[in-house]
C-alpha cells in the first residue's frame, strides 16, 4: 500500500510549480470594454451536456457555441424576456418547415466558421445533433421532449443544408434546438480528441471549446473564473456584427453581500442572484438599473405526496390550500418581488385560460380550511414534518416558520426540516418526504409540457406524486394538437383538474432581480435564467 | 552535529508512526460518507430533465453502483496510485482542485498565524508584566471581543468599513485583482511569486488582496495565544530563575526575553501548531466571505452536494498537515528547550 506522500510544504510547492504552466499576461482591455459579472455559484464544465453542469455554465455555453436557430425576444410588461414563439436562424440562414410539420429543413449561413477559422458544415451539425441524442449525455433527456430521439431524423441534404424529420408533428422540437444543449461543435476537432471509450469527446470538451460561438475562452479556472474574449468574426447575432463587450469576466463570489458591495461600488457590472432585501435596498437608493422579470418559466410549490397519509385526502390537501399564509410568505420570503399565483377571482368557478402556471382562487381561510379537515375525517389536526432544502434556505426558512405558525391554528403540528441539497433530492427522488417545499423550471414553458413533466408518472418530478389517468391523457392529448382553440380547451381541463385535485399548491413565480450598472443595456431574461452576455452592451 | 542527525531520525520514525493513523482517518472518512443521507447522483443529475437514465449513469461514472467494501478496495488502490477521483462539483480532478487550492489556504493562513502572533505574544507578555492593571483588563477585553465576534461578522464588517465605506481595499473577490496579470507560478503563494518576477506594484496588489481576511482570521486567534502567553509568562516570571536573574542584576530585556519569555513559549508553540491545523480548515466563512479559492471553502462546498472525492481529499489532506504541523511542533520544543526530545 503505498499513500501519496505529502513532503514537507516548499516541495509540494516546488511541483506544483513545475507541473503548472505560466498563465501569459494577457492583453489589457478598458475597463469599459469588459463586463464583470459576478455570480454565487460557478462554472464547473465548458460542455453544458455534462451532467452535473451548473446553470452558469449554460450561460457560458450560448456565447462560446452556436445553435442552429436561438430565441427571439419580447417585452412582457416593460421588459425583454426570450420569445418562445420567434425563433430565428442563428447558424440557420432559414429553416422551413413542412405543411405536415414533419420536416425541418435549415440551411447554414455561408459566412459562418468555426473559432479555429474552419467553416460550418452540415456534416458538423449531424454530428453534433447526433451526439446529442446518442452519447450518454444531458442533451438526450432534453430533446427527447421535442420527438427528437435518433440519429437517422438528421440527413446531409448537401453541404450547407440539414433536414429532420419528426415522427410526429412535434411543437417542441423546433424550440428545443435552440436550448443549451444542441449546440453545433467543430465535428473535425472534436474527433481528434475522441477515443475508442469516449467516441462524442465529451472529457476533452469538458475542458476544451470547440464551437463557433461569439466568446472564446481566454482562461477557465473552475470553481473561480472563466475570462471569454470577443469572437471578432462572430456575427450572429441580431444587429448583424460581434458581441459588445471584447472581454467577459464570470467570477464566483460566494457571499451575496459581497456581491451587492461589488456592483454598488461599480467593480462589478451586472448580478442577478442577489438576495431580496440587498435588491430592495439597492432599487431604493436609485444608483443602479434594477431589472426584475417574474421568472415567468419557473413555479414554486408547496407540495404534498399525493401516496402518502393523510395527503392522500383530497380533502386534506385543500385544507392546506386555504390555510397557507399566502400575503406573509410572500412578503416574508421575496419582500413581495415575484408574481403571486394564490388570490386569483374565477367568476363561475372555471378557470379563466389555458395557460399553465395559473394564478388559483385560494387564500388563507381558517374556517374554510377547518371545514375541509372536517369533512377528511380528521377534525382534530394532524402531525408531519415540512422540509425545505439548505441551498434555498434564505426564502424558505420563514417561508417554513409561517407555515407551521399558521397550521398549528387548524390543529396541524408541523416539524420543520432544513435538509442538505443532496439529502432533499434524494428524498424527493424515493418519495419519502409527505409535505415541503420546492421549485421547478421549465426550459420550454407550454402548458402541455408542464403537466407531462411535472404531473405525470412515478419519477422525481412529479413532486406530489399525483397519478390522474384524465390529467395523463389529456396532456399527452395536447402534446400533438395542431389547433390552438382546442389546445386552449385542454388547457383548461387541465387546470381545472389540477385546482380540484390540488395535488400540490403554486404559491408564486419568483422575481429574477438583475441588478446592473446604469451604463448596461439590452438585457433579457433568457429561459436558462442566466446573464446571455451577447445581449448587453455598454452606453 | 549529531543532536540534529538524531533529531532528524526520530521525526522520521515519528512520521512512519503516524501512518496507521492516517489509513484510519481514509477509511474512517470514506465510510462515513457513504453513511451520510444523500445521494450525489440523484443531486447532479439535476438539469431540467434528468431522470432515472441519467442518475444511474452518474452513478455509474462516480463507480456508486458498487457495493460498498468494493468501493472501498477501488479507492485505496487509487489513493496508491496518487489518484485522489475526480469533483463533480468543479469537474476536475481532486488532486488537481487541492494543489490549486492549498497555497491560497496556506498564504492566508500563514499570515493570519504570523499577525495575530506579532499581536499575541507581546499583548500576553505585557499582560503578564502587569497583572491586574488597567493593560491587563485592556488585553483581556480586547481578546474578549475577538473571539466574540466570529470571523464573517468581522471580516464583513471589515468589508462594510475598508472597502464599501472607505474604498481604502481592493474589491474582496479572491486572491487578486481580475485585471492584473499574474506572475509566473513558482511557490504559489502570490506574494512570493510576484517577488520573485520582480513585480512589486503586483507584490503590493496581492498584499492588499491578503490583509482584510488574513486580519479577520487572526482577531479569532489572537486570544487563545495571548491568553495562553500570558499564563504561561505568570508561571515562568514567579519562578525561581527569574527571582535568581532579577537578584543578580541582569538587564530588564535579559530577564524577560531571554529567561523568562523563552521558558514560556513553549505550550505557545503547542497552541500556535493546534490553531495552524484549525484554521486551516476551519477559516471557510473567512474564504466565502471573501471568495478566496481556499481548500475549506472548496470541502464545504463538496460536502453540501454530497460530492464524495473531494470531502474525502480534504480530510486526508487535513489530516496529513496536522501530522506535519505535530511533528514541527515537536522539532521547535527541541530548539526552544533542549531538555525536550521527541520519541
Amino acid at each position: 500500500m503505498r499513500f501519496v506522500s505529502f513532503r514537507p510544504a516548499s516541495s509540494v510547492l516546488a511541483i506544483t510549480a513545475l507541473l503548472l504552466i505560466a498563465a501569459a499576461p494577457s492583453q489589457a482591455q478598458t475597463r469599459a470594454e469588459t463586463l464583470r459579472y459576478v455570480t454565487g455559484a460557478s462554472v464547473n464544465t465548458l460542455d453544458p451536456n455534462i451532467p452535473g453542469s451548473t446553470r452558469e455554465s449554460f450561460a457560458l455555453s450560448m456565447s462560446t457555441y452556436d445553435r442552429l436557430v436561438a430565441f427571439g425576444r419580447k417585452q412582457l410588461n416593460g421588459k425583454w424576456v426570450f420569445d418562445l414563439d420567434k425563433i430565428t436562424g442563428e447558424l440557420a440562414e432559414s429553416y422551413d418547415v413542412s405543411p405536415d410539420g414533419l420536416k425541418l429543413t435549415f440551411r447554414l449561413r455561408k459566412d459562418a466558421k468555426f473559432q479555429d477559422g474552419t467553416p460550418v458544415t452540415a456534416e458538423d451539425v449531424k454530428w453534433s445533433l447526433d451526439r446529442c441524442v446518442t452519447a450518454p449525455i444531458l442533451g438526450k433527456a432534453q430533446l427527447l421532449t421535442g420527438s427528437l430521439t435518433s440519429a437517422d431524423q438528421f440527413k446531409v441534404i448537401d453541404p450547407l443544408t440539414i433536414e429532420v424529420t419528426l415522427p410526429k408533428p412535434d411543437k417542441l422540437a423546433l424550440p428545443n434546438l435552440a436550448t443549451v444543449y444542441p449546440m453545433i461543435i467543430n465535428s473535425k476537432l472534436a474527433k481528434e480528441h475522441a477515443t475508442a471509450e469516449d467516441p462524442w469527446a465529451t472529457a476533452w470538451l469538458k475542458e476544451h471549446t470547440a464551437g463557433s460561438g461569439a466568446y472564446v475562452i481566454e482562461t477557465f479556472k473552475p470553481g473561480e473564473q472563466v475570462i471569454i474574449k470577443r469572437n471578432e468574426d462572430w456575427n450572429r447575432g441580431t444587429p448583424d456584427k460581434p458581441a459588445f463587450f471584447k472581454r467577459v469576466i464570470v467570477q464566483s463570489v460566494p457571499e451575496p453581500a459581497t456581491r451587492a458591495n461589488l456592483v454598488e461600488r461599480g467593480d462589478a457590472d451586472i448580478v442577478v442572484d442577489l438576495q431580496a432585501s440587498d435588491v430592495q435596498s439597492l432599487e431604493a437608493k436609485g444608483k443602479l438599473k434594477v431589472v426584475s422579470t417574474p421568472q415567468y418559466n419557473s413555479i414554486t410549490f408547496v407540495s404534498m405526496n399525493n401516496q402518502i397519509p393523510p395527503f392522500d385526502n383530497v380533502n386534506v390537501r385543500r385544507a392546506i390550500a386555504f390555510a397557507l399564509p399566502y400575503d406573509d410568505m410572500f412578503k416574508a420570503a421575496l419582500f413581495g418581488r415575484g408574481a403571486p399565483l394564490f388570490g386569483a377571482t374565477w367568476p363561475d368557478g372555471k378557470p379563466l385560460n389555458g395557460i399553465y402556471p395559473f394564478q388559483a382562487p385560494v387564500k388563507t381561510d381558517l374556517d374554510k380550511a377547518r371545514e375541509y379537515l372536517k369533512a377528511a375525517g380528521l377534525p382534530e389536526g394532524f402531525s408531519t414534518t415540512f422540509s425545505f432544502n439548505v441551498g434555498q434556505a434564505s426564502t424558505a426558512e420563514p417561508m417554513a416558520a409561517l407555515v407551521k405558525e399558521s397550521l398549528a391554528k387548524i390543529g396541524i403540528k408541523v416539524d420543520i426540516q432544513k435538509l442538505p441539497d443532496a439529502q432533499m433530492s434524494t428524498q424527493i427522488n424515493e418519495k419519502k418526504l409527505p409535505f415541503f417545499t420546492e421549485g421547478i423550471v421549465a426550459w420550454l414553458p407550454s402548458t402541455d409540457y408542464f403537466y407531462r413533466n411535472f404531473y405525470t408518472g412515478n419519477q422525481r418530478w412529479n413532486y406530489s406524486s399525483i397519478s390522474n389517468p384524465e390529467l395523463v391523457a389529456i396532456a399527452q392529448e395536447a402534446r400533438f394538437e395542431p389547433d390552438k382553440a382546442k389546445y386552449e380547451e385542454d388547457g383548461r381541463k387541465l387546470n381545472a383538474i389540477h385546482f380540484s385535485e390540488m395535488p400540490q399548491i403554486p404559491l408564486w413565480q419568483p422575481n429574477q432581480d438583475a441588478v446592473m450598472a446604469s451604463s448596461i443595456e439590452g438585457y433579457t431574461y433568457e429561459f436558462h435564467r442566466q446573464v446571455d452576455y451577447r445581449d448587453v452592451s455598454r452606453k | 552535529m549529531t543532536g540534529l542527525g538524531a533529531t532528524m531520525v526520530r521525526a522520521g520514525r515519528r512520521l512512519l508512526s503516524s501512518l496507521p493513523a492516517l489509513f484510519g482517518v481514509l477509511v474512517f472518512t470514506f465510510l462515513l460518507m457513504r453513511v451520510l443521507p444523500g445521494d450525489p447522483a440523484v443531486f447532479f443529475a439535476s438539469g431540467p430533465n434528468a431522470g432515472k437514465e441519467e442518475i444511474e449513469q452518474i452513478r455509474k461514472q462516480m463507480g456508486l453502483d458498487k457495493s460498498v467494501p468494493e468501493q472501498l478496495v477501488f479507492y485505496l488502490s487509487d489513493i496508491g496510485h496518487g489518484n485522489l477521483g475526480r469533483s463533480m462539483m468543479t469537474g476536475q480532478p481532486v488532486l488537481k482542485d487541492l494543489r490549486e487550492r492549498l497555497p491560497a489556504s496556506l498564504e492566508l493562513t500563514f499570515t493570519a498565524l504570523l499577525i495575530a502572533l506579532i499581536a499575541a505574544v507581546p499583548l500576553g507578555v505585557v499582560a503578564a508584566l502587569r497583572p491586574g492593571s488597567a493593560i491587563d483588563h485592556g488585553v483581556r477585553l480586547f481578546c474578549a471581543l475577538g473571539v466574540c465576534v466570529p470571523t464573517f461578522v468581522s471580516g464583513l464588517l471589515l468589508i462594510y468599513v475598508f472597502y464599501y465605506l472607505l474604498g481604502l481595499s481592493p474589491d474582496p473577490t479572491g486572491r487578486i485583482d481580475v485585471f492584473t496579470s499574474l506572475p509566473p507560478q513558482r511557490t504559489g503563494f502570490l506574494s512570493i511569486d510576484f517577488l520573485l518576477a520582480g513585480d512589486i506594484e503586483g507584490w503590493w496588489a496581492a498584499c492588499r488582496q491578503l490583509i482584510l481576511p488574513a486580519v479577520s482570521m487572526a482577531l479569532f486567534v489572537i486570544a487563545p495565544l495571548a491568553r495562553i502567553t500570558r499564563a504561561s509568562m505568570l508561571v515562568s516570571l514567579g519562578s525561581d530563575f527569574v527571582r535568581t536573574a532579577r537578584s543578580v542584576g541582569l538587564s530588564w530585556h535579559k530577564v524577560v526575553v531571554t529567561y523568562a519569555l523563552r521558558n514560556a513559549i513553549l505550550p505557545v508553540i503547542t497552541i500556535a501548531g493546534i490553531v495552524f491545523s484549525t484554521m486551516l480548515g476551519a477559516n471557510v466563512l473567512v474564504e466565502k466571505v471573501f471568495s478566496w479559492p481556499g481548500v475549506a471553502s472548496y470541502a464545504l462546498d463538496a460536502l453540501l452536494s454530497s460530492d464524495y472525492a473531494p470531502v474525502q481529499g480534504f480530510v486526508l489532506l487535513m489530516a496529513s498537515i496536522f501530522v506535519l504541523v505535530n511533528l514541527v511542533v515537536d522539532i521547535c520544543y527541541g530548539i526552544a528547550d533542549p531538555r525536550v526530545s521527541i520519541g
